[in-house]
């Protein structure tokens, strides 16, 4: 068994803060420094899109389910996608079983809103009949092990899932008002446009540092996620107690861009489209 | 919710050859890999694919019960939670736990309880997590199967192992270890599991129809593949120290080889 405690001693929250200090980290990578990315896609049988990632030794599961339905009375050709994340209590001590907590809801709508606002998923191809039908995508997060930034891995799955997916192609039945297969897909071609990743930086003190593992994690005042596409920023989401001054904040733009723009490059995510 | 390509069953479930859909014999498993060790917080995990089933299972424990009152003076308590991943299975399943979930939970709870030796951890608990993520028919039984493993891996003081399989009837005849399909368009499913410990069922349900020398043919199919699955989970908990053997004699030899 990992050592996984919910309080750290004050030992190691001061070697972990003075290492910091040097631009060191307990597991010796630099500030601006990932863990390393493992993935896999298409790992479920039973579902449209799957990915498994690693992000050091935190791990998710993602997978895609799809249904039919009525579209939104405001967004009448737009189909519907959504996110949800469960921290299994399998994946750490600190989490337990129930209804989704705080945490698990915080991942779902970092990792939902990164993708919702990049236009990352084409919605309009999503409709099969305006104003009756069109496709709800449901991307279903599943922590196995938690060793830290679920929000980034969780990012990269959810990303990795929609390219991978592979989805019955409906067409619009007059006769019958129901949709028919056409005997085709659609598939991650086809739906996804922009690349959003999430990069979650941690601040002590004042110093601030990319993907805190879980030590790091849980001694850390706070931490701000930034999602970025290729050009823009698309949400951010600053969260516990620690404060950020503005020209951190700046700081933290320009860098998430170019650090998205570097670990977009080397996770090659077209790799896992659905042939 | 509808979807756009509908769930329908074949009408035979053996091809011309006399094989089933998946190419097997009647007495044939499906390909199995287990894993232990495989989730590093937990106290004791496993993984197992089981065709296209994909199970993960972990084990937290001896410690404190939450809630409290549950807890017992004089021995400790298992319990045991099952759950599918909403796209485990072909319509999408809801995120909160159904009555299935929960019968099986303690199906499979009832089942591993014999083996531990809970008297001696009073006041404690033993909580096992079973994963759904991918099914594909018998996951009662590849629960049990990997549950009693993780256990195992955790180092809990156990009797023994307990394996698990389904044996069923489909278009008449008997086979072991029902896939999704052949379970849900067959006839009869009839899932069991053996504690090696004293060889004696500790899991039995049944659903179909069946006369007795049916009820004895389907035993003794099963027992024969039950023998089989133990083996694979023997090898599983072999392997992680075989493993870790050859790791520590390698870096010896690096450390030889630095002096």
């Amino acid at each position: 068994m990992m050592d996984v405690k919910r309080i750290i001693s004050k030992i190691e929250r001061d070697y972990i803060i003075s290492n910091l200090k040097k631009e060191e980290r307990i597991d010796d990578r630099g500030l601006w420094e990932y863990r390393k990315f493992q993935i896999e896609s298409n790992v479920i049988a039973s579902a449209e899109g799957s990915a498994d990632v690693s992000l050091g030794k935190t791990r998710i599961i993602t997978g895609l389910k799809y249904e039919v339905g009525e579209p939104f009375p405001d967004l009448p050709d737009e189909g519907v996608c959504t996110v949800m994340a469960e921290l299994l209590p399998i994946a750490s001590p600190l989490f337990e079983r129930g209804p989704p907590d705080e945490q698990s809801i915080e991942l779902a709508r970092v990792v939902d809103r990164g993708i919702r606002h990049a236009d990352c998923v084409q919605t309009k191809k999503l409709c099969i009949k305006q104003g009756v039908l069109v496709y709800i995508l449901f991307v279903d997060m599943y922590v196995i092990n938690y060793q830290g930034n679920l929000i980034d891995a969780g990012a990269v799955g959810a990303l990795t899932t929609l390219i991978s997916s592979q989805i019955p192609e409906g067409i619009w039945n007059e006769k019958t008002g129901e949709a028919d297969w056409t005997g085709k897909y659609l598939t991650g071609k086809d739906i996804v446009n922009e690349l959003p990743l999430a990069i979650t930086y941690g601040k002590i003190e004042d110093i601030i540092f990319l993907d805190p593992n879980l030590s790091e994690e849980l001694v850390s005042d706070g931490k701000i996620s930034v999602s970025v596409t290729e050009n823009k920023i698309t949400s951010i989401q600053k969260s516990g107690a620690a404060t950020f001054s503005i020209d951190e904040v700046k700081m933290l733009g320009k860098k998430s861009l170019e650090i998205g723009k570097k670990l977009r490059k080397d996770l090659n995510f077209l790799q896992y489209q659905s042939k | 919710m509808p979807l756009i390509i509908k769930d329908e069953y074949p009408e035979r479930l053996f091809r011309e050859d006399g094989k089933r859909l998946d190419g097997r014999a009647i007495n044939e498993l499906r390909p199995i890999k287990m894993e232990v060790g495989i989730i590093p917080n937990a106290d004791g995990s496993a993984y197992l694919e089981w065709g296209n089933n994909k199970i993960f299972a972990a084990v937290y424990g001896p410690r404190e019960v939450h809630p409290h009152h549950l807890s017992k003076p004089d021995k400790g308590i298992l319990r045991v939670f099952y759950r599918m991943a909403t796209f485990s299975v072909f319509d999408r399943k809801r995120p909160a736990p159904g009555r299935r979930e929960k019968e099986i939970s303690m199906i499979v709870s009832d089942c591993i309880e014999p083996l531990l030796f809970l008297e001696l951890y009073p006041g404690t608990s033993f909580e096992v997590f079973i994963e759904v993520l991918d099914a594909d028919g018998g996951t009662r039984c590849a629960s049990t199967t990997i549950a009693a493993l993780a256990l195992a891996d955790a180092g809990v003081p156990m009797k023994s192992l307990v394996s698990a399989v389904a044996v069923g009837k489909i278009d008449g005849k008997k086979v072991v270890d029902l896939s999704g399909i052949e379970d849900k368009a067959g006839e009869a499913d009839l899932p069991i599991a053996i504690t090696w410990y004293n060889e004696e069922i500790s899991l039995l349900q049944f659903d179909g129809d069946m006369d007795l020398n049916d009820m004895n043919e389907f035993l003794d199919l099963a027992k024969d593949a039950l023998k089989e699955i133990h083996q694979i989970q023997l090898n599983a908990l072999k392997s992680k120290y075989i493993k870790l053997q050859e790791e520590t004699l390698k870096e010896k030899e690096e450390k030889k080889g630095e002096k």
